[in-house]
């Protein structure tokens, strides 16, 4: 075909044939000049593109990936972080289709990016690279070594290695410690945690030098859990110097200034707004000395104290968490509701407390707390007490049933659905119901802890800051 | 009008209603032409949203609601980027309806018949129900359903096993209703359908084993019964296997589907979607096989995640635009709306 082009007529027609003379009918070339280029159309030539790595995990179920897009589109979704602890812990990944929703609810959600490291698979850091949105994943742990992970891989591989072998996972620390930067310290030094012991504190103790105060921070938390610790004997002598025994009284002296050695030790020297700085002082040293110092909790809780009882008692709640001394927190917990101390004690013994505890407390949001405390799952004993309360709620004040009920929902073990069917809690019911289907599909039974190490983290600094109010609250009053 | 009427009966027999129908068709369109040789005169510029309006009522009024449609697309076509030359195409083709309903008796009447039916005249159940049966094994590209007005229009693209034949099940539920259950991407369907005449058919029923058109959607005995959220299991000619094996006999190279749409758009100029299903095709951000996608469908990233990087199986709406991805097949041959 000879004669004006496709340009030609599109810029003669946008200014109107009246002005620009055109020989022919426009209307008429143009259609059959649109028809043959639809028609003569040709493929671009692509060139080849980079495809992801095969990869090495099997992938979930249809079914369970299936279940996950109804999760994420909304259905039941306050179960997506135990969809996905549940199918990391089995260490599969997500197929393929999933990819795209999950990433870009991870890209909105910083809460559920831990797990994707691992189930979004080669596949998702493939498309990682491809859109800037999904970079985040690239930060997350894969399983990659030491010495050459990204820092959360190094994280993750310190934490593995510290459950399995703690002197291993030191010794790995020691040797890289003074080329990792103040940030990995603070994380690293986080991390021996697990499997804490007495060798552990020569490291710790150098770790009170550290230049990074979270490192500091860390290393005075830990050595604060190993009575026999230098730390724990120098707070021993200090809060010997506050606390006297005698007649059944306890005289308080608070410190009457925080010196250089003390914050050395993890005592910070500036309140918090609202509590006196001699207070705060005490508080700190009542709890980073190690209990035992003590007499039993019982005789201590018994014994008057003067002046300072609210900073005293709130100490002892502290270390009993901080040196996990099963003791102190069921004694402490009976004289203070707090979440935190339940984490002290071991599973069984948390739901015989809560279950208790939801029985003579009215609903508020403590026992929100309380409960939020408890690890999952929740037995036939907690389960019970819970349902009837949420029963009990249900006739006089159904508007403040929401939470209890999520809580429920959530925390119950999910075997027990028909429990709750029987109690009249049909949303407990089915959202249980809901959560036994998918870990059937994701074929594990419950959730376990490990996996909810990172959420129960995140609880316990919920949980500290409760205590922070508390502690407000006392000083005020 | 200079056709005779005699002409225009061996196209078509005609009551007088129909008759008069033709008549105000005729003057709509003949208005249609002399607007659209205005707008060329003056300039693509001029017309707006108005004027659109306007002409749209006027081609309703006159019993061209096919015309109207066209028209009244414009004003999207213009708030795209490079409107001038996507505007100039459709006044071109708008042109060409009109010229062609003008002419419609010294068309070939297979053509004739898709000039009524882009201009708006209906063809009645029972005219479709008396073509040619198509039997084959219909594998379902996709669904797509939209809202209308007052109704939802459901389209499911469908393609012959045997017959290598494209076909669109188009049905209307009035927005209230729930929607018939329709067998989901990735099944199969025994079935025989009857396609509306036309130049390039594409539009069918099914016919149930009767011969009747039944209500609505509905599964001949038979087939395969559709489960929930498109995870329908492979039927079993699809399962094991890379895709492509799996659905050979369905799917078409990138140049046979060029080749395929070329012949529709000569058989139809106004042909604005066609279903197909590609074989070994790597997606990218604009493009699927070097075709590219139409704009609004650019980064399909769950088509992307699947592939992988590496060539899949995807059925597509051809469409002037771009291709829209309607379904891919993962590794496991299973089907993944899009």
């Amino acid at each position: 075909m000879s004669g004006p082009g496709w340009e030609e007529m599109v810029s003669t027609a946008l200014v109107g044939t009246a002005r620009r003379l055109y020989r022919g009918e426009l209307l008429g070339d143009a259609a059959v000049e649109v028809v043959r280029r639809r028609a003569g159309q040709v493929a671009l030539d692509v060139r080849d593109r980079e495809r992801a790595d095969p990869e090495e995990r099997a992938a979930v179920s249809w079914e369970a990936a299936e279940r996950l897009g109804r999760i994420l589109g909304g259905e039941h979704g306050r179960v997506l972080g135990e969809w996905l602890a549940v199918a990391a812990g089995s260490g599969r990944r997500v197929p393929p289709h999933v990819l795209p929703d999950l990433l870009e609810r991870g890209r909105r959600d910083r809460s559920i990016r831990a797990w994707l490291g691992v189930l979004a698979g080669r596949r998702g850091r493939w498309l990682a690279g491809l859109n800037p949105a999904w970079a985040f994943l690239l930060d997350e742990p894969t399983g990659e070594s030491w010495e050459y992970g990204s820092p959360a891989d190094r994280r993750a591989h310190l934490r593995a290695v510290r459950a399995a072998d703690p002197a291993a996972a030191r010794e790995l620390l020691e040797g890289t410690w003074e080329r990792e930067t103040p940030e990995d310290r603070a994380e690293f030094a986080e991390a021996l945690g697990v499997g804490l012991s007495m060798a552990d504190e020569p490291f710790l103790e150098r770790a009170l030098d550290d230049r990074r105060r979270e490192v500091r921070q860390s290393a005075a938390n830990l050595l604060a859990g190993l009575p026999d610790s230098r730390l724990a004997g120098r707070m021993a002598r200090r809060a010997a110097a506050c606390l006297t025994v005698s007649g059944g009284r306890v005289e308080v002296r608070p410190p009457l200034e925080c010196d250089a050695a003390m914050e050395r030790d993890g005592v910070r020297a500036k309140p918090p707004r609202g509590i006196g700085e001699r207070a705060w002082w005490l508080q700190q040293v009542v709890a980073r000395a190690p209990l035992r110092m003590w007499a039993e909790p019982r005789v201590m809780l018994g014994l008057r104290i003067s002046d300072w009882d609210a900073e005293v008692k709130a100490g002892w709640v502290r270390a009993a968490v901080l040196q996990r001394e099963a003791g102190w927190a069921r004694a402490m917990f009976a004289h203070d509701p707090i979440a935190d101390l339940l984490g002290v004690l071991p599973p069984e013994e948390q739901q015989e407390l809560a279950a208790e505890f939801v029985k003579n407390q009215d609903m508020d949001s403590q026992l929100i707390m309380v409960l939020g405390g408890v690890e999952p799952p929740w037995g036939a004993g907690l389960a019970a007490a819970v349902l009837n309360k949420i029963a009990t709620i249900a006739a006089s004040q159904p508007w403040n049933l929401g939470e209890l009920a999520r809580l429920a929902g959530e925390r119950v073990d999910p075997e027990l659905h028909a429990l709750a069917g029987q109690s009249g809690a049909a949303e407990v019911a089915e959202v249980l119901r809901f959560r036994a289907e998918m870990v059937k599909e994701l074929g594990r039974k419950e959730l376990g802890r490990e996996e909810l190490g990172r959420k129960e983290l995140g609880r316990k600094e919920l949980g500290r800051e409760e205590l922070g109010r508390k502690e407000l609250g006392r000083e005020n009053a | 009008m200079s056709v005779s009427t005699a002409t225009l009966h061996r196209v078509i027999s005609e009551t007088p209603a129909q008759t008069a129908r033709h008549a105000r068709v005729a003057a709509g369109l003949a208005e249609l032409e002399r607007w659209l040789g205005d707008q060329v005169r003056l300039g693509l510029g001029q017309a707006g949203d108005r004027d659109w309006d306007d002409l749209v009522k006027r081609l309703v009024d006159a019993q061209a609601p096919g015309a109207a449609g066209l028209v009244a697309r414009l004003e999207r076509v213009r708030a795209a980027a490079g409107w001038p030359g996507a505007l100039l195409s459709e006044y071109a083709l708008l042109n060409l309806l009109a010229v062609a309903y003008r002419r419609r008796a010294e068309l070939p009447p297979s053509l004739a018949r898709t000039v009524l039916t882009r201009v708006g005249f209906t063809t009645s159940r029972a005219e479709v129900l008396a073509e040619p049966h198509v039997v084959d094994r219909w594998l379902v590209l996709g669904v797509r359903d939209e809202p209308l007005d007052h109704v939802t229009a459901r389209r499911v693209w469908l393609r012959g096993q045997a017959t290598g034949r494209p076909a669109l099940i188009l049905t209307f539920t009035p927005a209230a209703h729930p929607m018939d259950e329709t067998p989901p991407p990735g099944a199969t369907l025994e079935a025989a359908l009857a396609f509306y005449p036309a130049a390039a058919p594409l539009r069918a029923l099914v016919v149930d084993l009767d011969g009747e058109e039944p209500p609505g959607f509905v599964l001949p005995p038979g087939a395969v019964e559709p489960g929930p959220h498109g995870a329908f299991p492979a039927p079993d000619g699809l399962r094991g296997g890379s895709s492509a094996a799996g659905l050979g006999s369905w799917a078409v190279s990138v140049e046979e589907a060029l080749e395929e749409v070329a012949g529709a758009v000569a058989a139809d100029p106004w042909t604005d979607a066609w279903p197909l299903l590609l074989d070994g095709v790597v997606p990218g951000r604009a493009d699927l096989g070097g075709l590219p996608l139409c704009p609004v469908c650019h980064d399909p990233w769950r088509l992307i995640a699947v592939s992988g990087g590496g060539p899949v199986t995807v059925a597509v709406e051809w469409t002037p635009l771009g291709l829209r991805p309607l379904t891919v097949w993962d590794d496991d041959a299973r089907p993944v709306p899009l």
